[in-house]
């Protein structure tokens, strides 16, 4: 009908946004579903949306999408690693020696128990080192999630998020040397093998300091008006991410130096609990909803078997290296296991690492996604539930009002 | 029902209790540590007591008894270095100050033990507001009597105590313009206030079978009175200091305790009747809110002066009692302190100018506290 000019045409055009906009709505009703009626963190009903609008189920959105929407996803990983990085505290590690002790522990045990028991499968030995790395890390995410919205305060609660920054580090830099090292194998370029770990950690290391140093520069500017402090250092974690990326630095790494950085120059600690929020929980929302819609589900019958194995082997490589440390790191036994439970959560980085080494070893690639992601899916709901028990059982939650 | 007897004590020993905060080092706000610091403190050796009291971010040392004020300075620096020993391990800080400049009661927790849960169902949130940190000075007397005349004849040099300690002058974020805003959080409790004007033991054990009849009280613990007699212990224990932001502080409130307690109880210059009340609560008010700077009425001269000039009146007075119990060194650390640079309430407010920023208040305090320089 040529005169009706001003109706919508049929059918409808719908464009990302409004795909967007449905996952975050089905994020919310679901996650305060959850929690209301299972008990569960709210993070679960985040991702059981995600999973639920995503191309194995409803296939409201589909892998391009979720391809299309990566730099969402690199904004909130970054507000996220900023945050975690600002909880890390330097001097911590200097007065508890114990205590990075424990972190190179639990990591090594960690890698070494998922190579061993991978190994003994019939992985090849380069899966099973690069899953073991990327075994190392703990969610940033969700761990920093879940002790917001439990309002955790204590030692497991601390130990949990530093531990958390520390072996995302490990888990970047062991799966970056591990690459340079295929590099070696596959190109053929030994000069590769050292200067591209040392450019990715020293690199990432010195553009998190110079942001760091500028954003207090430049808050210093500002003064006490906390709308303008919010927003001036939302827009330096945006230049951050976007710069560590064009620079081909890690932004895991250069995010949690940001973090760790803007701390530790803070001496007047004026800038003490730059916290981002409302935005910050959309960005969080978002990324738990969409990474759960990139999941390749159907990997996961071909890799459950390994995954599993995966998934406990972490569990015990952990255990082990915290209990180790316990008493010398001033932690009863007790507190340690729950630490280590605290540190089951496995998620957005591994995504990213795995794309990553995907991408540049499409040899390889498949068997090593196809690991990874069983154990993901698994730890998808493990994950924050293990969390949330180990922060409720130390007593570190607070009370329900 | 039997009554309270008074345990015999060696005359003006002391002992000293302190509330310290406990803060993380992210925000400096108060954060949940006592029952970890505790597991660590219970393996090290360390003279004197460290115990939970009612939140989680509270911890109380005490001190063992002591006849001499030197003595008493060094157990309690022993017990700041045992607590901070383990607080670095756990990334917590320890600082003093009447109360936390800029929490927010309502997300504090009850450390879990039957008695702190008792009070807390009992009083509401009167218990999460109680999160403010004071000094105890128990001074040792003869016998009940002794004990009950030194009370009410303390009572006149209590706003000396709240001027010289005051440590709270921010609270919730605010200026309350208080030196000491932590005592008005005491006066909200029902038995706060002070002892009845009874002067001899058996008429005080009158009183207590009383209120504990009617099931008012069930022991001593159980009334907030400024000073108090502690029959177990042989005291009586003064609970109007903030908690002060060095031990050294401490410890010097300590020593002129002691000296003023031998002064009163050997010359028993005052008389003690009703109308030696009429100023207590003015006067107490005036300390709270002005400190060195409020104004004192003595009770039997009905004169007026300034509390920093009573003080050092007093000093003066007790200097012989002092010498006889070697405090001098305590004694000549207060007189110092109100001659020039002031409380710590003062102290507080000028550090805030500086840096304008709260949570650096809370940082320098610890630093104070553990003895690093200012």
């Amino acid at each position: 009908m040529g005169e009706l000019f001003f109706l919508p045409s049929w059918p409808m055009r719908v464009d990302d946004l409004q795909w967007l906009a449905l996952l975050l709505l089905a994020a919310v009703i679901a996650g305060e579903a959850g929690h209301r009626w299972l008990g569960v963190p709210r993070l679960l009903g985040w991702i059981a949306a995600g999973v639920a609008l995503g191309p194995d189920v409803a296939g409201l959105i589909d892998r391009d999408m979720v391809a299309d929407q990566y730099w969402l996803l690199e904004i909130a990983i970054g507000v996220v690693l900023f945050e975690l990085g600002q909880r890390v505290d330097l001097g911590w590690l200097r007065r508890n020696t114990w205590l990075g002790g424990a972190s190179i522990l639990e990591s090594g045990c960690a890698f070494l128990v998922i190579f061993a028991v991978l190994w003994l499968l019939g992985a090849p030995a380069l899966v099973a080192a690069t899953a073991g790395a990327i075994g190392i890390a703990t969610s940033p995410a969700v761990v920093l999630t879940l002790a917001r919205d439990l309002r955790a305060q204590g030692q497991v609660t601390e130990r949990v998020l530093l531990l958390t920054a520390l072996n995302s580090i490990y888990a970047v830099v062991l799966v970056s040397m591990l690459i340079a090292w295929l590099h070696a194998e596959y190109r053929g370029g030994w000069l590769v093998v050292a200067a591209h770990p040392i450019y990715l950690i020293f690199g990432s290391a010195a553009l998190g300091a110079a942001f760091a140093a500028a954003l207090l520069a430049a808050l210093t500017l500002l003064g006490n008006r906390v709308e303008a402090q919010f927003l001036c250092a939302v827009a330096f974690v945006l230049v951050a991410v976007s710069l560590s990326a064009a620079l081909n630095l890690s932004t895991v790494l250069a995010l949690l130096a940001f973090g760790t950085c803007a701390r530790a120059f803070d001496r007047g600690r004026r800038f003490v609990s730059l916290e981002f929020g409302r935005l910050g929980r959309i960005l969080v929302m978002l990324l738990f909803a969409l990474s759960a819609a990139g999941l390749e589900l159907q990997l996961i019958p071909q890799g459950l078997l390994a995954g599993v194995a995966l998934v406990v082997a972490r569990y015990l490589g952990k255990t082990l290296g915290l209990l180790a440390t316990a008493g010398v790191s001033g932690l009863a036994p007790g507190k340690a296991a729950l630490v280590s439970l605290g540190l089951m959560p496995m998620s957005a980085v591994a995504l990213i690492l795995v794309h990553e080494t995907s991408s540049l070893f499409p040899e390889f690639g498949p068997a090593l996604a196809t690991v990874v992601v069983s154990a993901l899916a698994i730890l998808e709901v493990a994950g924050p539930l293990a969390a949330q028990l180990a922060l409720k059982r130390a007593g570190e939650t607070a009370e329900q009002r | 029902m039997e009554g309270l007897a008074f345990k015999q004590s060696a005359p003006l020993t002391l002992g000293v209790e302190l509330e310290l905060q406990l803060v993380n080092t992210r925000d400096c706000d108060l954060t949940r540590a006592a029952s970890d610091l505790l597991a660590l403190t219970e393996g090290t050796p360390h003279a004197g007591d460290i115990k939970p009291e009612i939140t989680e971010s509270m911890i109380e040392v005490s001190t063992s008894v002591h006849s001499r004020h030197e003595a008493l300075a060094a157990e309690l620096r022993g017990l700041r270095d045992a607590v901070l020993a383990a607080a670095d391990r756990l990334n917590v800080l320890v600082t003093g100050g009447g109360a936390h400049p800029f929490q927010h009661w309502s997300e504090r927790q009850i450390f879990d033990k039957p008695r702190f849960k008792l009070l807390s169902d009992l009083y509401g949130y009167l218990a999460k507001q109680f999160t403010v940190f004071g000094q105890h000075i128990h001074v040792g007397c003869p016998d009940g009597d002794d004990a009950l005349y030194l009370l009410h004849a303390l009572s006149r040099y209590v706003p000396h105590f709240i001027a010289l300690a005051g440590s709270s002058p921010y609270y919730q974020g605010v200026d309350t313009a208080f030196d000491s805003a932590r005592l008005n959080s005491v006066s909200a409790f029902p038995l706060s206030g002070r002892a009845p004007l009874l002067l001899r033991w058996s008429d005080f054990n009158g009183y207590f079978a009383h209120m504990r009849e009617m099931g008012i009280v069930a022991s001593m613990k159980d009334f907030y009175w400024d000073i108090r007699p502690k029959p177990e212990y042989g005291t009586i224990e003064m609970r109007v200091c903030d908690t002060p932001l060095t031990v050294d502080r401490a410890a010097a409130l300590a020593a002129y305790a002691q000296a003023l307690g031998r002064y009163l109880l050997v010359e028993r210059v005052h008389p003690l009747n009703e109308d030696s009340y009429l100023p207590y609560g003015y006067n107490r008010y005036q300390a709270c809110r002005f400190g060195l700077e409020g104004e004192l009425i003595d009770p039997a001269t009905r004169a007026k002066r300034s509390i920093g000039e009573d003080i050092l009146a007093t000093l003066e007075a007790v200097a012989v009692h002092a010498r006889e119990l070697e405090g001098e060194g305590g004694l000549a650390a207060l007189a110092e302190c109100v001659r020039g640079p002031g409380n710590d309430a003062r102290w507080m407010r000028e550090s805030y100018a500086r840096s304008r920023s709260l949570p650096d208040l809370v940082y320098r305090q610890a630093q104070r506290w553990r003895g690093a320089a200012r």
